[in-house]
């Protein structure tokens, strides 16, 4: 409330500076190109990088081309714009006529990215995005002529999904590269990518990517409207746009999927998935995304099926390890010595004689610990990690243990918790169970293997009634989809994989009619059945 | 999305009905069958559960003439505004009952079997703050929610009571009508049995979400014999490990019956806590389904439709129910006297008001 006042108060008294800037942004373009010049002149005052070359259009209209030269590709104007407008034609000559805007740009430039405007607001927004504008004395429009060269590095591995096997391309920041990768990993004309804009002062691009044959309707309605309804005035990554989107706030899980991955981009868009991309961000998002996707990634379909299908039990086995051992580890210690062998318990209590605390204390420590360790080396700067693996390993792991502070048995719990935590192939799943975590340690402090089995509830209870989309969270465990199982836990077979996710309702749930046309023949046998030519 | 695609499905009544009936009284209720049954229980328990069947057929019939209302609504169409509120307020009164006398079952057995130091208060508001948080989703997410805890609470069931097979004693069944039978005392024993499971009552809340409500008697009967078939599996095995006289010094038969397992690697040496772990999934998922009944019978009755108020203000009044009996002796009296005025007479209360509707030409609109 307090803020809304003092907006009112400052809307009430504008500074005369910006209402002047209001006025001229609104203006019309007038015919005398010095008045135009001029105005532009006033808006961007001095900056550095706004620049304008004046020359006479085929030696006899005076013309002047502005752009930002930090934005440009200065070459292209040169080649492209200035010198064949300063060429002097013998047949406008003739006709001594000076030449309207259209006709240049019809006639004279070889351009593909051309337009023409006519007030002053187009002209700043031409500009802010890179293009070279060109008044022209006597013409009421301008020239606008993309000439945008936005500076990018290459395209490399993606740094957070690192695979052994399969392609090692990554999004980049710039949009129209990642559209590119997808586009060409899915050369159909119903591939459709929507431009939207968001973000009132940064005006980022926003591109809503999905297939319009599979993708529902609902669901592409759907994005594009929360999308639209996204009040803020900046969109600085994509991670943004998540956060508006997400159907529940208020949960530690991500119900939205980021990857730096344009394989798995299209892989998801080829299911029905819709995919964001924004410009700035070398992340794209997928929505809607299930809790299954977070321990899932896209080398589980280069690798065969067994192979990954263990692999992912092993995934899923981490995910749970770093939820729920640290309590289980203080629930049997403390309050249920009698579920494990004599042997173990007894093992475990000698360790920890001379510790001078309780269970959950020891282990909430070490967690801690434990977190603030992961947290340091990820900011660190790579040349100082070695020292701080060395003092994390040395100092947590040996010197607390032979100082009596912690029992040897509680480091390797840990140990095990967290890097379970680090098996998990997505960062803001793994992060959610990490933190979900500290709650479960409390709560079987407390109240042991009661607090654990309710804390597990209060966990799944929370994550069945979670929605992406409209999309359950659990699916396809509940509600149980039999198909969408056969790439859950476990991957079935890719022939076997026939359907789309039946949750996401496409147009199309049928991929393919058969996996395979016919089985395998042997053409070293002497059946028939491979011989064609006979 | 559709809202018309988030349905409940036959398979999910199903499991409903498999989950609700699979509650807080299957650790105690065989103590009860067999002393009043002896060792007829097994059977006395087949025909509890064959009773109890007449009722969900009533429940069933009655849903799918109506198949858009629940049994909030069809009470005030058949019986009439006034008199339909009472009986409805009636329900709602016995499953809150219910609940707070369930939780505190649940709450002395956790005492007995896994906490012995801790008050038995916080077991209490630990599952009635669950049940809280949960109730007041929408019916989709109540019956994934029993969906998903199913194969929990039936897969350590089963892993349980497959190596309790070799200490089966033949001789503790027979005679498979006990000894000196008499016909009240079996009867007894039977009605037992159905009020352990005969609280099947809320799929009369969840019938008119289904996709089709007409075809519900399918989901409803492969529950039901599901859970019945379970149900006497257990009460046989329990009594041919035990006998009679055992079983009568036991209060969780079921517990000790865990605990006897040895597992062969040597991981765990006592199994009777994860076998805990599973029960407590099932009494949640039995009291949500109470407290399901409760808020949305009453967000229905006073057309309030704010279930999270309801649920967060009922679970005070649930949580002073629970903590109303003295001991463990006065809770089960009282558990006695609700299913029995309560709970029974409403397995025979859809027969009612089949007769009523039938009598007064009453119809529920079509689907």
């Amino acid at each position: 409330m307090l803020f809304r006042l003092f907006g009112k108060k400052k809307k009430e008294k504008p500074k005369p500076y910006s209402q002047q800037m209001e006025q001229m942004k609104n203006q019309k373009l007038e015919k005398r190109i010095q008045k135009n010049s001029s105005n532009l002149k006033e808006i961007f005052q001095n900056d550095s990088d706004f620049s304008f070359r004046e020359f006479q259009l085929f030696g006899n209209t005076s013309a002047v081309a502005f752009f930002i030269s930090s934005l440009v590709d200065k070459e292209k104007i040169n080649r492209d714009i200035i010198k064949p407008l300063q060429k002097e034609e013998k047949s406008k000559k003739e006709s001594s006529k000076s030449p309207s805007t259209s006709s240049i740009l019809n006639e004279v430039l070889y351009y593909c990215d051309g337009e023409m405007g006519s007030d002053m607001k187009a002209v700043i927004d031409a500009l802010l995005h890179g293009k070279t504008v060109i008044f022209i004395d006597c013409e009421k429009e301008a020239l606008f002529l993309d000439t945008f060269k936005p500076e990018k590095r290459g395209i490399s591995q993606p740094e957070t999904e690192r695979v052994v096997r399969g392609p090692r391309d990554g999004f980049i920041e710039q949009m129209q590269t990642n559209i590119s990768l997808l586009r060409y990993r899915l050369p159909v004309p119903e591939f459709r990518v929507d431009p939207m804009e968001v973000g009132k002062k940064t005006k980022t691009k926003v591109s809503v990517c999905y297939l319009d044959n599979i993708a529902s309707q609902e669901l592409i309605d759907e994005v594009k409207k929360r999308i639209q309804d996204i009040e803020i005035d900046r969109i600085l990554d994509a991670g943004y746009i998540e956060q508006f989107i997400q159907d529940n706030p208020r949960s530690p899980f991500p119900q939205v999927q980021n990857t730096e991955r344009p394989d798995k981009a299209v892989g998801n868009v080829l299911e029905g998935r819709v995919a964001i991309l924004v410009d700035g961000s070398p992340f794209a998002l997928i929505v809607p995304a299930i809790f299954n996707q977070f321990y899932q990634t896209s080398e589980d379909y280069i690798e065969r099926y067994m192979i990954t299908s263990i692999i992912r039990v092993v995934r899923f086995m981490a995910l749970i390890f770093s939820l729920t051992f640290s309590s289980l580890y203080i629930t049997v210690l403390s309050f249920h010595p009698e579920m494990i062998p004599a042997q173990f318990v007894v093992a475990a209590s000698s360790g920890r004689s001379g510790v001078p605390f309780p269970v959950v204390i020891e282990v909430l420590l070490m967690e801690v610990a434990m977190e603030i360790l992961r947290e340091a080396t990820v900011r660190m700067p790579q040349q100082v990690g070695g020292a701080l693996s060395i003092v994390g390993v040395l100092v947590i792991g040996e010197a607390a243990v032979s100082a009596g502070f912690v029992s040897p048995i509680t480091v390797v719990i840990i140990a095990l918790s967290t890097i379970g935590s680090f098996a998990t192939p997505s960062y803001n799943a793994a992060i959610a169970f990490r933190l979900l975590k500290y709650p479960l340690i409390i709560l079987s402090g407390f109240i042991g293997l009661l607090g654990l089995a309710t804390g597990l509830m209060f966990i799944i209870n929370h994550m069945i009634s979670l929605r992406s989309f409209g999309v359950p969270y659990f699916t396809p465990v509940s509600p149980w989809n039999k198909q969408g199982f056969k790439d859950a836990l476990i991957r079935a077979p890719l022939r076997w994989l026939t359907e789309r996710p039946a949750e996401l309702h496409p147009k199309d749930s049928v991929r393919v009619e058969s996996g395979v046309k016919e089985g395998p023949t042997n053409p070293l046998a002497d059946e028939k059945r491979g011989d064609s030519n006979e | 999305m559709n809202k018309q695609r988030d349905q409940v499905t036959n398979l999910q009544l199903a499991f409903i009905i498999l989950s609700t009936m699979f509650g807080v009284s299957i650790l105690s209720f065989i103590r009860f069958v067999v002393k009043y049954a002896g060792l007829g229980a097994p059977l006395a328990s087949l025909v509890g559960i064959l009773l109890g069947f007449i009722g969900l057929l009533g429940l069933v019939f009655i849903g799918k003439r109506f198949p858009k209302k629940t049994i909030i609504g069809y009470n005030e169409i058949i019986l009439g505004k006034g008199i339909g509120k009472v009986f409805s307020l009636l329900i709602i009164l016995i499953f809150a009952v219910l609940m707070g006398l369930e939780t505190r079952h649940y709450a002395e057995a956790i005492q007995g079997s896994i906490l012995p130091n801790t008050p038995i208060q916080v077991a209490i508001i630990v599952m009635i703050s669950l049940c809280a948080t949960t109730s007041f989703q929408n019916v989709s997410t109540f019956a994934y929610i029993h969906f998903f805890y199913i194969p929990l609470i039936l897969i350590p069931v089963v892993v349980i009571f497959f190596p309790v097979f070799k200490d089966v004693e033949i001789y503790h069944l027979t005679p498979f009508l006990g000894h000196e039978p008499s016909f009240k005392d079996f009867m007894l024993g039977a009605m037992t049995t159905m009020q352990a499971v005969g609280n099947f009552t809320v799929i009369a809340m969840v019938i008119p979400f289904m996709k089709d409500p007409k075809k519900s008697m399918k989901g409803a009967v492969w529950g039901y014999w599901i859970t019945g078939a379970i149900v006497v599996f257990i009460v046989t095995i329990t009594v041919a490990v035990f006998g009679e006289e055992e079983i009568l010094q036991m209060f969780w038969p079921i517990l000790i019956l865990g605990r006897m397992i040895q597992i062969p690697a040597e991981i765990f040496s006592r199994i009777d806590a994860v076998l805990l772990i599973s029960w407590i999934y099932g009494v949640f998922t039995t009291l949500l389904s109470y407290y399901f009944i409760v808020v949305r019978g009453i967000c229905e009755l006073f057309r309030f439709h704010h279930y999270r108020v309801i649920s967060i203000c009922g679970a005070p009044v649930v949580f002073l129910v629970a903590m109303a009996p003295n001991d463990i002796y006065t809770m089960y009296d009282y558990i006695l006297v609700v299913v029995r005025y309560g709970l029974l007479p409403l397995l025979g209360y859809p027969f009612l008001l089949l007769i009523l509707a039938a009598i007064r030409h009453k119809k529920g609109e079509a689907v």
